[in-house]
């Protein structure tokens, strides 16, 4: 064996270079998909979770309610709760940086004294820690950074700091470093440590806390602890561990999650494909050689064992490079990731850790798997051909059996199946778990439309090969020739065509949907928000999110010349039966005669009136979807208040989350929640009022402490495209793939037919084929593997994205969206795919024309 | 016809050279019917790929209805090949998934011809070789011999003044050979046509007006 492996297969690595490099590269670059697509996942996967346990510190426990927040007289009944050893109080935030575009700080604000029974903060260079903190805390403008980002900008210890709060800006004076441990290490080094009544200051958090850290007494049972203090909060606040705390705030990247899951999806199946064809196709090239082989004596078993090992040698140097080469691409990924939850969610701390060993099994898994996989069925092929068949006149039957083939068989099968998959789905718990049977049920669709390929290349190619001949330059001969061609070998081309069809159907749903999510979207923005100005602090602490702003000082807005009405929004994170929603609230009374609600069912305004009167809530499409309640249903939420039960008035659409929000009045929402802060002051103007004049006016007035933010309606619009698009890098991540893949997959068949077809590209220019012609040939036969890759993908992409877009995002997020087909990407992404193959042909092209006849004739 | 003048070809395969033709001077007059015999490997194959033009000599000089085949650009030493010289090889004349007019249409499409005038043409030259009835049918539907016609009538599509042959009858039983060689005989005398043919036969040698005998690339003897 190894002795044939040596002069065999070596010698043929050595004749065909580059074939052996194309298929090496479609094993290494199919694997980097895969394992990059892992390591996304797992760094994901708990990224929330270890920061609030390294945040945690030696809690068991924590008390926290969301962005709800706990009342401050809420903590001697937590403290005191028997079983409670030690409790730190502190509340968190961020902060922007003044000065310092793009910095943000995340603030904890904690009483220093009582907080190291449950943090180990270390000062550098402190004498002792309690003097350090006593110092610190005795000044009110106290600062501690982390050495890291004290060094990152410069900032020294006595060093001024300033930061944009919810009161204006203000100057902090650093006091003291911590060195990177433990919890300073979370955000990479991002965090400020102020002392409690300072960071509530600049939270605009007074007489509030966000987390009350607890230890319990030896001996006591946690849970028990935690049953005694959810029975003396009363609905005030929610106790947990700090690991299930993690866990419920990673609910909230469910669905972003489901969504890249979705896109790893088509990743992998397109990474799949790859390695199949390649692999398959370097071997169906070796057909002569086998050949050859068999009449030089040697058996099947043999050879077909030299193929597989060959495959399997191949697969694996490939899987190696392919880990090195996802790694590579996951640390782009995540960048990308990263920056995508930090815009929609929080900051994270986002790192690929360590490769695992898990991840080298998967990457040598599904290389070596899918390489024998594709090496087998050609392998059986080749080897029942009868050793003499290619010595003589080759005799043209076809490999492929038409409707009775397997393929066939199978494609049918599945087209069948996947409507059934999705329109009588087994009862399932979950939207997440709906959601899994309806991606499956489009993803049965595609590989039944795949496996189909081969046959529709089949009578496809024999019923439009006329078309050819009204191309200008080219003659029946080559049209024909190029079309008998991908007949020929109607499984290995039908594969590329599959390959180019499962790409284009990704980049096509995924364009689809955008499109509609963009459509939906702009047409709720200009029903939900119908505001002539939108005042915020321009301090982003993440994302589209700002520093929340105080409302006293900004009441004088309404005092500005050409402003009619001035209503307050704020939105803010909280739970509902452990699950995360969101609360939102303005005061529907202000604003009623210029308000409108987008509305799922129910009357708007009627419903805006009667929430104004404080009469009820208004719940969310996604809400309604996520836990069973509509109109007229009674919810109790959480509130700092205690459980406090709220009737649902109407439910509205809201496309700003899809976790499920609640809308209320803001005088119920202060009333309850305790809590003036505002996100966003909407501003209706008078008729006739210089838009540019107001904005003026507010800026030269409030402008500089707050770095207010300005938008107009139209300003509006356009950021949140931008921020729904940019939602969307990583899916666009995955369409550049699958479009290198397609062109890889096409030129790499093209190469292997023109080997296949070396004797009659020979016999043709031996009868007067230009090389021209030659050319003309297989770029013919790339043009039609991207015409029929292009329809049949677009028609895969259509139906796909239809469901995708109305069904399966239904069931995941709640939300019904609007269908928008985009018709200039279905046009370009047909065009494109021509066009992309016409030039992937150039090559092949080229080296056919060059083939020598005489070597070409020539019989072996 | 035909001039080689000191013809010269020589293969390299890696660090080898096979010195496949070694000064090889041989002159075929207008409408000769030449035959070359020959132990394998001493070039047969190599001089008449030359004369055709599908490749190109080492040394020498080559003179091919007036021309210098051996310093024609590509297109036009294709353009020659198309219109002026025909081919039969061994095996594998036909492209497989062609009908056997389509074959014979080849030429006259790659060179521009309508398709109408290009079926009539092939019609009347199945015709020729008695093969107008499988016209229709595919080259594995046909036999050796039939196959072996259909490649002739395509070699005669654009009356070419020269014929190469390689073995036409290699693959053939004997009867079956002969027929295909008295169809050459018959184009040569009809038209004038100047047939250069390899052969190992001696009966098939019989056919030519002229043997020429070759031995480790060079000319050995000739029998006339
Ligand atoms: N393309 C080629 N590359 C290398 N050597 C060749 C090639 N074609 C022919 N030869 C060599 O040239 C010599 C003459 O070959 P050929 O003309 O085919 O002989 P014949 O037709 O008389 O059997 C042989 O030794 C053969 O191996
Ligand atoms: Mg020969």
């Amino acid at each position: 064996m190894l002795r044939l492996l040596r002069t065999l297969s070596w010698r043929h690595v050595q004749r065909h270079r580059l074939r052996t490099l194309l298929t090496f590269l479609g094993i290494t670059l199919g694997v980097g998909v895969i394992v990059a697509i892992a390591v996304v996942n797992r760094s994901l996967t708990g990224s929330f979770q270890s920061t609030i346990e390294q945040i945690a510190g030696k809690a068991v426990l924590q008390v926290s309610n969301g962005e709800s927040g706990i009342i401050e007289s809420a903590f001697p009944v937590i403290r005191d709760t028997a079983g409670v050893q030690d409790a730190a109080a502190a509340v968190e935030g961020f902060l922007p940086v003044r000065g310092a575009e793009k910095e943000r700080l995340y603030v904890y604000g904690v009483d220093l004294l009582t907080d190291s029974a449950i943090r180990d903060h270390q000062f550098v260079g402190a004498k002792s820690d309690l003097d350090q903190a006593l110092d610190f805390i005795s000044m009110p403008d106290s600062i501690a950074l982390t050495e890291s980002f004290s060094r990152r900008l410069n900032l020294p210890l006595g060093t001024k700091i300033t930061l944009t709060t919810s009161r204006g800006k203000q100057d902090y004076t650093v006091r003291a470093l911590l060195r990177e441990d433990g919890m300073a290490k979370v955000f990479g080094g991002n965090l400020a440590l102020m002392d409690l009544p300072v960071a509530q200051q600049a939270l605009g958090k007074e007489g509030k806390l966000d987390i009350v850290d607890l230890t319990v007494e030896e001996g006591e049972k946690i849970e028990a602890v935690r049953e005694r203090l959810v029975q003396r909060l009363q609905g005030a606040a929610e106790a947990e561990r700090p690991r299930k705390r993690g866990e419920q705030i990673e609910l909230l990247l469910t669905s972003f999650r489901v969504g890249l899951f979705f896109v790893s999806l088509i990743a992998l199946f397109v990474g799949f494909f790859l390695i199949y064809n390649t692999v398959s196709v370097s071997v169906v090239q070796r057909k002569r050689e086998i050949g050859t082989l068999r009449c030089l004596g040697m058996k099947r078993g043999e050879l077909l064992r030299l193929i597989v090992v060959e495959a399997l040698i191949l697969a694996l140097i490939g899987s190696l490079a392919g880990s090195v080469f996802g790694w590579l691409l996951a640390q782009l990924a995540l960048v990308a990731v990263g920056e995508t939850v930090g815009n929609l969610f929080s900051l994270v701390d986002l790192g690929p850790g360590i490769f695992t060993l898990r991840e080298l099994g998967l990457s040598l898994a599904s290389g070596l798997a899918v390489a024998v996989l594709a090496a087998l069925h050609p392998a059986l092929e080749a080897i029942r051909v009868s050793p003499l068949e290619n010595a003589r006149q080759t005799a043209w039957s076809p490999s492929f059996r038409g409707k009775k083939s397997w393929a066939t068989r199978l494609g049918l099968f599945c087209l069948v199946a996947s409507p059934l998959i999705i329109f009588l789905p087994p009862p399932l718990p979950g939207p997440v778990q709906q959601f899994s049977v309806g991606v499956i049920g489009m993803l049965v669709f595609l590989l039944g439309l795949a496996f189909l390929c081969p046959l529709i290349i089949n009578y496809g190619v024999r019923w439009f090969w006329h078309w050819a001949l009204r191309l200008p330059g080219s003659s029946w001969v080559e049209a024909r020739v190029a079309s008998d061609s991908l007949r020929r070998n109607p499984v290995r081309s039908g594969i590329t065509v599959a390959t180019l069809v499962i790409s284009l159907a990704a980049i096509f749903t995924i364009a689809a949907f955008v499109n509609s999510v963009r459509g939906s979207l702009l047409a709720w923005v200009d029903q939900m928000v119908t505001a002539d100005l939108i005042v915020s602090s321009g301090a982003r602490t993440a994302g589209p999110r700002n520093v929340p702003l105080k409302e006293d000082p900004l009441s004088g807005l309404k005092a500005v010349p050409g402003v009619k009405i001035v209503d307050l929004y704020r939105l803010i994170r909280s739970s509902y039966q452990g699950q995360p929603i969101v609360i939102e609230s303005f005061s529907a009374r202000e604003s009623a005669t210029v308000r409108t609600l987008p509305m799922a069912s129910g009357d708007g305004a009627r419903a805006l009136g009667e929430m104004g009167e404080g009469k009820g809530v208004i719940i969310s499409e996604s809400f309604q979807s996520r836990f069973g309640k509509g109109a007229n249903d009674t919810i109790e939420l959480t509130t700092p208040s205690g459980r406090i039960a709220f009737r649902i008035l109407a439910v509205y659409v809201d496309y700003s989350s899809d976790v499920g929000s609640v809308l209320i009045d803001r005088a119920l929402y202060k009333q309850y929640w305790r809590d003036e802060l505002v996100d966003a002051f909407d501003l209706w103007l008078d008729a006739g009022a210089d838009q540019q004049a107001v904005i003026a006016d507010i800026k030269e007035q409030y402008g500089e402490p707050y770095q207010l933010f300005i938008s107009t309606h139209g300003e509006l619009r356009k950021a949140v495209v931008h921020i729904m698009e940019q939602s969307f890098v990583v899916n666009y991540a995955v369409e550049i793939v699958a479009v290198v893949v397609a062109i890889f997959s096409v030129i790499n068949t093209l190469l292997a037919s023109i080997l296949d077809r070396t004797r009659e590209i020979g016999v043709l220019r031996a009868i007067g084929a230009t090389q021209a012609q030659v050319r003309r040939i297989v770029v013919l036969e790339a043009g039609w593997m991207g015409v029929l890759g292009g329809v049949l993908g677009l028609f895969a992409g259509t139906v796909m994205s239809y469901h995708h877009v109305v069904y399966n995002t239904k069931v995941l997020t709640g939300w019904t969206f609007q269908f928008y087909y985009p018709y200039d990407v279905a046009l370009l992404s047909v065009v494109a795919s021509v066009i992309l193959c016409v030039i992937a042909g150039y090559g092949p092209s080229k080296q056919a024309a060059a083939t020598p006849i005489v070597a070409a004739i020539g019989y072996e | 016809m035909i001039r080689c003048i000191d013809v010269r070809k020589v293969y390299r395969q890696g660090k080898n050279e096979i010195t496949a033709l070694d000064g090889v001077s041989l002159d075929i007059a207008r409408g000769e019917f030449a035959v070359i015999m020959g132990p394998s490997g001493s070039g047969k194959s190599t001089l008449l790929h030359l004369i055709g033009g599908l490749d190109r000599p080492t040394s020498g000089e080559l003179l091919v209805d007036q021309r210098l085949v051996g310093q024609m650009a590509d297109d036009q030493i294709t353009l020659f090949r198309r219109t002026r010289i025909g081919f039969v090889f061994q095996f594998f004349n036909l492209l497989p998934t062609l009908t056997a007019l389509e074959n014979v249409i080849l030429p006259f499409v790659l060179d521009g011809r309508s398709k109408q005038e290009a079926e009539q043409r092939a019609t009347t030259l199945l015709d020729k070789v008695g093969l107008e009835n499988r016209k229709d049918h595919l080259p594995e539907e046909m036999s050796g011999g039939e196959i072996q016609r259909i490649a002739v009538a395509r070699a005669l599509a654009f009356d070419p003044p020269i014929l190469l042959a390689d073995e036409p009858t290699g693959n053939l039983d004997s009867k079956t050979g002969e027929s295909i060689l008295s169809l050459l005989r018959e184009i040569n005398r009809g038209s004038g046509c100047t047939i250069v043919m390899v052969t190992h036969s001696q009966e098939a040698a019989g056919y030519g007006d002229r043997t020429i005998f070759f031995r480790d690339g060079k000319v050995e003897k000739e029998n006339t």
